[in-house]
């Protein structure tokens, strides 16, 4: 085990942790999930040094480390509002941390390759007042891993960007992340993140962790009403076989072919998510020039608050969608009814698309 | 027509500036030039504004390396009775500055610490080291009141990035800390030293004010008002205005630009 986080609670007032268990490969990238103020930065400053746990311990790689200051953890942390020096040039801050061990020739080799690798070597000379917010997250984010951290940690590192913004970085840091092979933990409530990035999520609330696994997991198999709410998604095991104006075509074990927004290679096999309200429902088939069109049954209808659950067959795929009492009755649907059945391309989700890893993530669930 | 309370707010806001200008301009109107000029370059004067100079400047760096670490405490630290400490820290603005200089002249002339102090050397009743004394605690909340509220307006996740990094607290205190709070101790700097050559009450119970000996700028003013020599009280007393106008132009000046 690279990190053991066992039995850890705080009481911050506003903020808690309570009992919380948690374990890290050297590798993951572990997403935290959850809603405002359920913990999630607490969790990672407590990991960083910056809160004493009033129980509980944090092990990482079989050292106690409960008790050590945050400078000898060897971990960085970046944060949704940069915390940039604003005092430093944008090479200074990067620089920042390799002072302490590194000469002078080194630390400009170092900070050079990280900054060509995150695409801001244009700007060293800067200072992070003058930077745009991609940018400056691209520098917190170099001068996190240029010390190469035994573990990153990541505070909502997208949430102040824009939709395509978020997309670059997250494909940067993915690339950046595999050359300098850091373990990381990202806490979000952002689902995008789960999807592009997360080998292990962890979802939160109240201070307590409600549920632990790969992303495809959860999704399939949410533990309690909150995370179904919150994650619960239809997934499905699949192959990527093209790609048609810019859309991936999927085809799924059921025989049924989808399109999807989300890239990967040809020929790979894939999981694939949809979420429950991302399932528009009419009696008639009507978006004909949509992409994802399906023919099918409802096979079961389950009335749930103020939502009505269903249960759709399509050539032998099964569905859950979600609707409100009124459209479902606006609709005249009933249960054996025929119903189309419309997905944007957007809405379908790539949440995997390497399957060796996840043969061997299932095989380690399974053995514990 | 109806008259709305912000132009009522206006109208007396005028009013008091306006007096209050007029107050301030009649140091500069009513005394005739050639009596300031005499009174600014008599040997009392002279004396008396080098000695406020020098004795603000001292009980200023002394007031602001002692504020630096209170006010990083009081805005970093969650310690119990850190809300005491605030309180006694802050008294001194609030009361009476003839009291401040009471209760100094009491502690450094009839208890133990006093004769501790005395015994190295040090005399602090009626000397001009007293003044330095009574300006440090004259002058030591305000500085502590700004600082600690520079400190409040940086962001901690600042210091907690280097600390990450593997800083340890002294050197990113050093590093990150203290430079984003260049401007607000500099503003300090000056809020401190333009209270400390204004202060008069606890000067005067703790230095004494005698001629040519503890005689700093208010103290001229005070002595020539008694006297009946008027130029001269008015010329410290142009002296003194000019020092807290050029403070505070300072002040707003750096305050501009404080906020990172």
């Amino acid at each position: 085990m690279f990190i053991k986080i066992a039995h850890l609670s705080i009481d911050l007032k506003d903020f808690q942790l309570r009992d919380v268990n948690l374990d890290i490969e050297k590798g993951d990238y572990v997403v935290i999930i959850g809603p405002t103020g359920s913990g999630k930065s607490v969790i990672l400053e407590t990991i960083a040094g910056f809160y004493t746990p009033e129980t509980g311990k944090i092990i990482l790689e079989g050292q106690d480390i409960t008790y050590f200051p945050p400078e000898k953890r060897n971990m960085s942390i970046v944060y949704q509002d940069y915390m940039l020096f604003p005092h430093m040039t944008i090479y200074e801050n990067i620089a920042y941390g390799l002072k302490k061990t590194f000469d002078k020739g080194c630390i400009e080799k170092e900070v050079k390759h990280i900054a060509r690798l995150l695409k801001i070597e244009h700007l060293l000379h800067r200072f992070p007042g003058t930077l745009s917010g991609g940018e400056a997250q691209r520098t917190a984010i170099a001068r996190a891993l240029v010390v190469k951290p035994r573990l990153l940690l990541m505070d909502e590192p997208f949430s102040a960007l824009d939709v395509k913004t978020k997309k670059e970085l997250r494909q940067l840091v993915k690339t950046a992340l595999k050359e300098y092979q850091t373990t990381t933990v990202h806490v979000t409530h952002d689902l995008d993140d789960v999807w592009h990035l997360a080998t292990k999520v962890v979802i939160m609330r109240h201070g307590k962790v409600l549920q632990v696994g790969p992303p495809e997991h959860i999704f399939a198999n949410p533990t309690d009403n909150f995370v179904a709410d919150f994650m619960g998604a239809n997934t499905f095991k699949g192959k990527i076989i093209g790609e048609e104006n810019g859309l991936s075509l999927l085809k799924l074990a059921e025989g049924i072919k989808l399109y999807s927004k989300d890239q990967g290679p040809i020929g790979q096999e894939a999981i694939v998510a949809i979420r429950p309200e991302h399932i528009l429902i009419s009696p008639k088939s009507s978006f004909s020039h949509v992409s994802n069109v399906f023919c099918g049954r409802i096979i079961n209808t389950k009335v749930q608050g103020h939502l009505v659950w269903l249960t759709l067959d399509i050539e032998g795929l099964y569905l859950k969608a979600l609707l409100t009492p009124n459209a479902y009755e606006l609709m005249g649907l009933n249960e054996r009814g025929r119903v189309f059945v419309t997905i944007k391309s957007s809405h379908v989700k790539i949440i995997s698309s390497s399957r060796k890893d996840k043969g061997e993530f299932f095989r380690r669930q399974e053995n514990r | 027509m109806q008259i709305r309370f912000k132009d009522i707010c206006l109208v007396i806001s005028v009013l008091f500036t306006l007096i209050l200008f007029i107050a301030i301009s009649s140091l500069f109107v009513v005394p005739k030039p050639h009596d300031v000029i005499t009174a600014l370059t008599s040997p009392e004067m002279i004396y008396s504004l080098k000695l406020s100079l020098i004795t603000a400047f001292i009980a200023t760096t002394c007031a602001m390396l002692i504020a630096i670490p209170i006010g990083y405490a009081l805005s970093r630290g969650s310690f119990r009775g850190k809300k005491i400490v605030k309180s006694i820290v802050d008294l001194p603005m609030a009361f009476p500055e003839l009291v401040l200089g009471l209760a100094l002249l009491l502690l450094f002339g009839n208890t133990a610490i006093g004769k501790i102090i005395e015994t190295m050397g040090i005399k602090v009743v009626f000397t001009k080291t007293g003044i330095v004394v009574a300006q440090f605690f004259t002058g030591l909340p305000y500085a502590v009141r700004i600082i600690c509220s520079t400190f409040n307006s940086i962001n901690p996740r600042y210091e907690l990035v280097s600390r990450s990094l593997g800083y340890g607290e002294f050197e990113t205190f050093k590093n990150v800390t203290l430079p984003l709070a260049k401007n607000g101790i500099f503003a300090s700097t000056i809020i401190t030293f333009a209270r400390c050559v204004g202060a008069f009450g606890a000067v005067l119970i703790l230095a004494g004010g005698s001629y040519m000996k503890t005689e700093i700028l208010p103290i001229t003013l005070y002595l020539n008002i008694s006297y009946g020599n008027i130029g001269m009280a008015i010329s410290s007393g142009i002296v003194l205005i000019l020092v807290s106008f050029l403070a505070i132009a300072i002040f707003e000046w750096f305050e501009r630009d404080n906020v990172y």
